[in-house]
């Protein structure tokens, strides 16, 4: 029995050590706090696109594309979108097979995209929007939908057309170091070059938004988020934040991750983190 | 014993035409010869959105569409006196700037060693 | 006569001689093969592979039960460096190191 107590305390111990040492090589190789990061990224886009106003770049690459703007507001009018957030309407109406209705799950809702992402502290990780829409449909006895193409981007554009107006707020808990981890482990991400042509996202987002990669502009990471999901005439069909992903490392020739995997996930953190402040005005369109 | 050896020569002819015959490499050159100068295929990997791609980036002089994230590729030998300087700068440009957001196309084998001496002709034409 | 029989004889023994070296390569083939796929693996496990290693290690796999090993040799030997050098980009950048035009 004692020895059984001393193992415990030594593994206690262990434990201890291990989260300390891990806190502080976050703290350590970073050196920065998460509101730290956002206000430099915000003055680094200041400096580059003078006299935008911050709560512009919730419109994404058209802050400053002008070019591609007009034909974007044209698009706009009669929005590509539409049929989905009608879809979606009749998803979060309809009752599961239960009678129960994802209300149940969010009384908040529809209105709610502003809650996620979020550091679940009981599942100890971070639950993105489409994530807890599954919970949700398997809780309820549902089969989970597919987080890249399909009908959950019907469900998603309902609910971001729903939620338009609401202001990112992505909370970073205090005294929950697994949420600060899971935002350090999302900006590595950002930051790091991965694929054969060697590109991290920043490469494109921050050190050259608003160049032009052939003829495209590139998009600025601030407001990334803020729009999702999106039509993409590319697609021909509205998609998620983490097709979106995919898509990216597949330009730079990695190989993607899961969509709502770890590492997926923990980048949303991060970027939707950045875009505090600015308005949700999903779902969008972009060319 | 001269049938004997003569017998082995014809089986080894043999055998090398049989192995030949596997091997498609041949081809390619007869391939290369086809197509033009260096500074020709150069041009055309360089437009290529597979191979080079500069134009994603660089303005290139009869390149359509092409990006402005890099500076225009002219008066490339006032620029790159010693063209080794320059085919080392395609080979892996993060040796002389870290944060370079250009393709390491040598070291990461985007493009082949000979593509890339191609791609330098090329380049150091303009 | 006698000179058909020699010759289609030496035809039969250069195409054997030739297919005996063939199951030798084979064997080289499906090592290259194996080490590719652990280079790849090895790129994965610190989320460091790349687009098309994959590919190219199935296309290696293809073109040897296809019987040209030397080429699915070249295959595997390309998706093996791929492996290498997607490792060695991630091991490069284990330490964060924030870019120089973010001002702190």
């Amino acid at each position: 029995m004692k020895k059984i107590l001393v193992k415990t305390k030594i593994q206690k111990l262990t434990a201890c050590l291990l989260l300390a040492g891990m806190a502080f090589t976050a703290v350590s190789s970073v050196f920065a706090s998460p509101e730290q990061d956002r206000k430099s990224i915000i003055e680094y886009f200041e400096t580059r696109f003078v006299g935008i106003p911050l709560s512009e770049y919730a419109n994404g690459v058209y802050a400053y594309d002008t070019v591609g703007r007009e034909s974007w507001e044209a698009i706009e009018e009669f929005p590509p979108y539409e049929i989905a957030i009608e879809k979606g309407q009749t998803m979060w109406e309809t009752p599961f097979a239960n009678g129960k209705t994802y209300k149940d799950c969010f009384p908040d809702g529809p209105a709610f995209a502003d809650q996620y992402p979020r550091w679940d502290k009981k599942q100890a990780k971070v639950v993105t929007l489409p994530l807890a829409i599954n919970q949700c449909r398997e809780a309820n006895g549902e089969k989970p939908l597919k987080y890249k193409k399909g009908s959950i981007n019907d469900i998603l554009a309902y609910i971001a057309y729903e939620s338009r107006g609401k202001k990112t707020h992505v909370v970073i808990p205090e005294g929950e170091p697994g949420a600060l981890a899971a935002y350090e482990d999302g900006k590595k991400f950002f930051f790091t070059r991965r694929g054969q042509l060697n590109f991290s996202c920043a490469t494109c987002h921050i050190q050259n938004a608003g160049n032009r990669i052939r003829s495209d502009n590139l998009s600025p990471a601030l407001g990334h988020t803020t729009h999702f999901p999106v039509y993409r005439s590319k697609w021909g069909a509205v998609g998620t934040l983490h097709r979106r992903f995919t898509g990216c490392n597949k330009q730079v020739r990695a190989k993607p991750f899961k969509a709502q995997g770890e590492e997926y996930r923990n980048l949303e953190y991060f970027l939707t983190y950045l875009s505090n402040g600015l308005e949700l005005n999903g779902p969008g369109s972009r060319k | 014993m001269v049938k004997t050896i003569r017998g082995l020569t014809l089986s080894g002819v043999a055998m090398l035409l049989t192995t030949a015959l596997m091997l498609p490499a041949i081809q390619t050159h007869a391939a290369d010869a086809v197509k033009g100068s260096n500074i020709e295929q150069g041009k055309e990997l360089a437009f290529s959105r597979k191979k080079g791609n500069c134009l994603a980036c660089h303005m290139i002089k009869d390149g359509v569409s092409p990006g402005n994230i890099a500076p225009p590729l002219v008066m490339m030998k006032s620029r790159f006196p010693d063209k080794n300087v320059l085919r080392a700068q395609i080979w892996d440009a993060s040796k002389r700037n870290p944060e370079t957001a250009m393709p390491l196309f040598g070291k990461y084998e985007v493009l082949t060693e000979s593509e890339l001496d191609k791609v330098t002709d090329f380049i150091y034409s303009l | 006569m006698k000179l058909a029989i020699k010759l289609l004889l030496i035809v039969v023994l250069g195409f054997t001689s030739t297919v005996i070296l063939a199951a030798a390569s084979d064997k080289a083939a499906q090592d290259a093969i194996a080490a590719a796929d652990q280079a790849r693996k090895k790129a994965a496990s610190v989320k460091g592979e790349w687009r098309d290693t994959g590919k190219i290690i199935k296309q290696a796999e293809q073109t040897r039960k296809k019987g040209d090993f030397d080429k699915a040799i070249k295959l595997a030997n390309k998706a093996e460096r791929q492996g290498k050098y997607g490792y060695e980009q991630a091991m490069s950048q284990q330490t964060l190191k924030m870019p120089s035009y973010l001002k702190y």
